[in-house]
């Protein structure tokens, strides 16, 4: 038995134990020990990280005479130590106060434990599939057990988890379809399920099978991405999951899908193949497609976030903008650009997971995620804001954080391959998300306290400690961003992609340990000089400049609503929903195609039918009997 | 470099870039003063401010968070100073670049930006409503800019970037080789300095200072000491990305001077605009210029 069976096995006991005994009291703190466990399990196959050979399955169960195999290698690992992570720590902070305050309101806790391990396992079992069997299998299982996650909230999300839910398994069905023609075509080709005669294979296929195949892999990954045009399933899906399962969720699981692409991108088909598909010779092919696929991913579910007004829906719609960088990295294709890529997802879990923890940390003392109902909250909750500040820095992609080091080197590699456009876009991308999380962090936390917030407390510890531990993981990785840019490398490695050269401070010229270093130094003056000016008195929030006013409880004395109105001004008219309108489009001629044969087969012309049928299938013996 | 060079340096740099970022506030009010004719203040007018204001004997604070946005502010300026190079000095310059400059920029805004949150007034949450918007609006074309310069001379490496220019004189300065993008550039400074007609953040009329509107004693001094820094900080990186960078100090200061006083005499002579107006005209010809200059650039 290896390390990684190992491995497959307490995660499967880890969501047995949570199936049976997950609604007890008890049940969070032993989920969250036994999520270590599978953490320590994963230190234990750490040289992965660092470019041992792939972990080998000794189960291999045969069927229909083809064997599924799962093997573990350094992409895998990289992944599958920030879904357990984030599955110890999303469990660790609902085995307290949380867990019990879900329960009284009605909410099924054993059930979310059960979702949430189901998602791990599942994830595992894909992150480690050694063959495209195996792949599909781990992929459905990872599809149906987000969808568990997602539609079990119907009472807390007031009805709306469930149609959410809905939405996403339609479109996951979608994507395992298109993954299936993908194994089809694969099979066909190669004769096997053998990603190494895949390989083989590819140099093998003629024109049309190798974009078919191409195309079909990618519908199946940016499905699960939720890049454009199908990324409108993913913010409600996640957004009105139970907390924990939300921020589990935005953190990781969309990600399998670039896990995904990587494995098209690097060892099965390969960026320099899919670049030679030449869509108008000479100035724009397969590559191209990606990476302004990747680049509008970024703009646009940005700006949708700007407009949010409920907290969680506005990090979820962020969620979907952020895994454009990644892809724009990954089809970027060099060392840099799919580091960058790659590094962004772990960095993007540090940051997304205890951004969402911290809303739900609010809505637990509040009630509410509405970010017009809430402000001035830093002065109850310091923690929880000091959790949200490292989150959005790390969001927004500005130093000294984790999240600008992996975009940076996205931006470095656009600047090399001169890419003005894209390199502007994502541009844009951060900075609305500037704007975007700096109204999340003033409208909740700044401003002014409403009277009815006055006496709120800081979350509990139980809660405090998962979100400070994932908010530190984004400064030291900010700070020394060379203990993830090891792991990346040894997964470019793994991929066959060319390898960036790193030191432990950085790559491309950026050496973020200086840089924080002399931030640090920076705020040291910044204090003595503070510190060398007369000492200050502080003061109550109502004793504020009110125009000659003297401020009471009765007054709202706060700008939140409608909060960069000018802005909106004039980029309002650009929002038109095309997306939207374009998915209700393709509903509703489902529908009326579904009724249009719902009434031609089963009413109108039952008996002709019948009969063209009984003629079709006589006619087909005969053929087939006559052949 | 040995490290006791390198620790000078730290201090030295800046300290240096607060006494010429003081000079340049004078600047900017004998500016004024000549325009409108009058005399202006006297030479050590803006130091008297900073320590009048860090005296004060009324201090009001609004919490922690205020006193932290401001030494955030104050702080990560002193940080910005030890990663642009200056004649004899390059700090840590190799460690960063050009990219990463741009968005350390930020960082200062962001700890004002917290210290007015705190102050739980909504003339300041407008104001900087309108800073986070006028930002989205003048950072595109300037990263367009930064995108061309960085193509043009193959780096993003502010030392290399000075060398580079020095090395081959004047007609290898960012400015002759590419003056659309030296013109998109000072349009963006205009807009990064927040001066009118950019100014729509601090309307004092309209939304009482804006950001300033709950700040007094040192916490406007902070404010003052850190808008030294970044005209200061301005001057230099447009400096070091059009005209070469200083072969010494004293052509260093006379180009710093001259960029900085471009944006600080237009603005005595425009009104402001609206922030949707001032979106608008800030997406179109800098835009456009910095567009038209990447062509020249990557041609």
């Amino acid at each position: 038995m290896s390390v990684l069976d190992q491995l497959l096995v307490f995660a499967f006991m880890t969501g047995a134990v949570a199936s049976f005994i997950g609604d007890r009291r008890f049940a969070g703190t032993l989920l969250a020990i036994l999520y270590f466990g599978q953490f320590l399990l994963l230190v234990k196959l750490a040289p992965l990280g660092y470019g041992a050979q792939p972990v080998v399955s000794a189960w291999q169960p045969a069927l229909f005479g083809e064997v599924l195999v799962w093997r573990m290698d350094a992409l895998g690992w990289y992944f599958a130590l920030i879904t357990v992570v984030a599955g110890w720590l999303v469990t660790w902070y609902a085995s307290g106060e949380w867990g019990q305050g879900y329960r009284e309101r009605g909410g099924n806790l054993g059930l979310m434990h059960t979702a949430v391990a189901a998602n791990v396992v599942a994830m595992l079992l894909l992150l480690s599939s050694g063959n495209l069997l195996s792949l599909f299998v781990g992929w459905e299982l990872v599809s149906w057990a987000g969808f568990l996650l997602m539609v079990m909230n119907g009472r807390e999300s007031g009805g709306v988890s469930g149609p959410a839910g809905l939405r996403y398994i339609t479109y996951a069905t979608l994507g395992a379809m298109a993954l299936l023609a993908a194994l089809a075509i694969a099979h066909h080709a190669s004769g096997s399920f053998e990603y190494i005669d895949l390989i083989d294979a590819v140099d093998q296929m003629t024109g049309p099978t190798r974009v078919s195949l191409v195309i079909a892999f990618a519908l199946a990954f940016t499905i699960k991405m939720g890049l454009l045009p199908f990324h409108l399933w993913q913010a409600p899906a996640y957004a009105y999951s139970p907390g924990p399962g939300g921020a589990f969720l935005g953190a990781i699981s969309s990600r399998v899908g670039l896990w995904g692409l990587a494995m098209v991108f690097g060892s099965l088909i390969g960026i320099g193949r899919i670049a030679g598909i030449e869509l108008i010779p000479g100035w724009f092919d397969l590559r191209d497609v990606f990476m302004w696929v990747a680049a509008l991913t970024i703009v646009l579910p940005t700006f949708t976030a700007l407009r949010q007004n409920d907290a969680r829906l506005l990090l979820a719609w962020h969620g979907i903008g952020q895994g454009g960088y990644m892809l724009l990295g990954l089809a970027a294709g060099d060392a840099l650009g799919t580091g960058g890529g790659l590094m962004h997802v772990l960095n993007h879990a540090s940051y997304q997971a205890p951004l969402f923890l911290a809303v739900f940390a609010v809505m637990h003392r509040t009630g509410t995620s509405d970010l017009n109902r809430l402000g001035g909250l830093v002065a109850r909750m310091p923690l929880t804001f000091l959790v949200m500040l490292i989150g959005i820095i790390g969001l927004a992609g500005l130093p000294p954080m984790n999240g600008f080091v992996s975009k940076y080197l996205v931006y470095i590699s656009l600047l090399r391959q001169g890419e003005p456009l894209l390199f502007i876009l994502a541009v844009i991308g951060t900075l609305g998300t500037v704007l975007s999380v700096f109204k999340l962090l003033h409208n909740t936390f700044l401003g002014q306290l409403r009277v009815e917030h006055m006496e709120v407390r800081e979350a509990p510890w139980s809660m405090l400690i998962p979100m400070l531990l994932m908010a530190s993981v984004v400064v030291v990785t900010g700070t020394a961003p060379g203990l993830v840019l090891d792991w990346v490398a040894s997964a470019q490695a793994a991929l066959g992609l060319p390898v960036l050269d790193h030191t432990l401070g950085g790559a491309a010229g950026l050496d973020m340990l200086w840089v924080s270093g002399v931030l640090v130094y920076g705020f040291a003056v910044g204090t003595l000089l503070f510190l060398s000016g007369n000492k200050s008195r502080r003061v109550h929030q109502f004793d504020n400049y009110a125009g000659g006013h003297f401020l009471t409880a009765e007054n709202q004395y706060q700008y939140s609503d409608q909060f960069y109105a000018g802005l909106m001004h004039h980029i309002g008219g650009w929002y038109r929903a095309s997306f939207t309108w374009a998915e209700s489009v393709v509903i509703a001629s489902v529908d009326a195609m579904s009724a249009a044969a719902n009434g031609f087969f089963r009413r109108t012309q039952a008996v002709f039918l019948l009969l063209l049928a009984t003629l079709g299938s006589v006619a087909w013996l005969l053929w087939g009997v006559g052949s | 470099m040995s490290t006791t060079h390198l620790l000078i340096e730290l201090v030295l740099m800046p300290l240096v870039a607060f006494v010429v970022g003081l000079a340049m506030l004078l600047m900017l009010r004998k500016i004024g003063a000549r325009l409108q004719r009058r005399v202006g203040p006297p030479l050590l007018q803006p130091l008297f401010d900073v320590i009048k204001l860090y005296s004060k004997r009324t201090q009001v604070s609004h919490g922690l968070l205020h006193e932290a946005g401001i030494v955030v502010a104050v702080g990560a300026y002193v940080a910005i100073e030890t990663l642009v190079p200056v004649p004899g000095m390059n700090g840590i310059a190799e460690k960063g670049g050009l990219i990463l400059l741009s968005y350390l920029m930020m960082v200062p805004s962001l700890g004002l930006a917290l210290g007015v949150g705190q102050c739980a007034n909504p003339n300041g949450s407008i104001g900087l409503s309108r800073a986070m918007t006028a930002m989205l609006a003048y950072d595109i074309p300037f990263m367009l800019v930064v995108f061309g310069v960085a193509w043009q001379f193959q780096t993003t490496n502010l030392v290399e970037l000075v060398a580079v220019q020095q090395a081959g004189g004047i007609a290898t300065w960012g400015i002759v080789e590419n003056p659309l993008l030296a013109i998109a550039g000072l349009f963006g400074l205009q807009a990064m300095l927040g001066k009118q007609p950019f100014e729509i953040y601090v309307a004092p009329a309209e939304i009482a200072t804006g950001p300033m509107v709950e700040m007094g004693g040192k916490f406007l001094g902070g404010l003052f000491v850190m808008q030294s820094f970044q005209f200061y900080t301005a001057g230099v990186l447009y400096t070091t990305m059009f005209l070469g960078g200083g072969e010494n100090w004293f052509t260093f200061l006379i180009k710093i001077f001259v960029v900085v006083a471009i944006p600080l005499s237009v603005a005595f002579m425009f009104p402001r605009y609206r922030t949707e107006d001032m979106v608008r005209l800030v997406w179109k010809w800098p835009v456009i210029l910095a567009l038209l200059g990447l062509v020249v650039a990557v041609q």
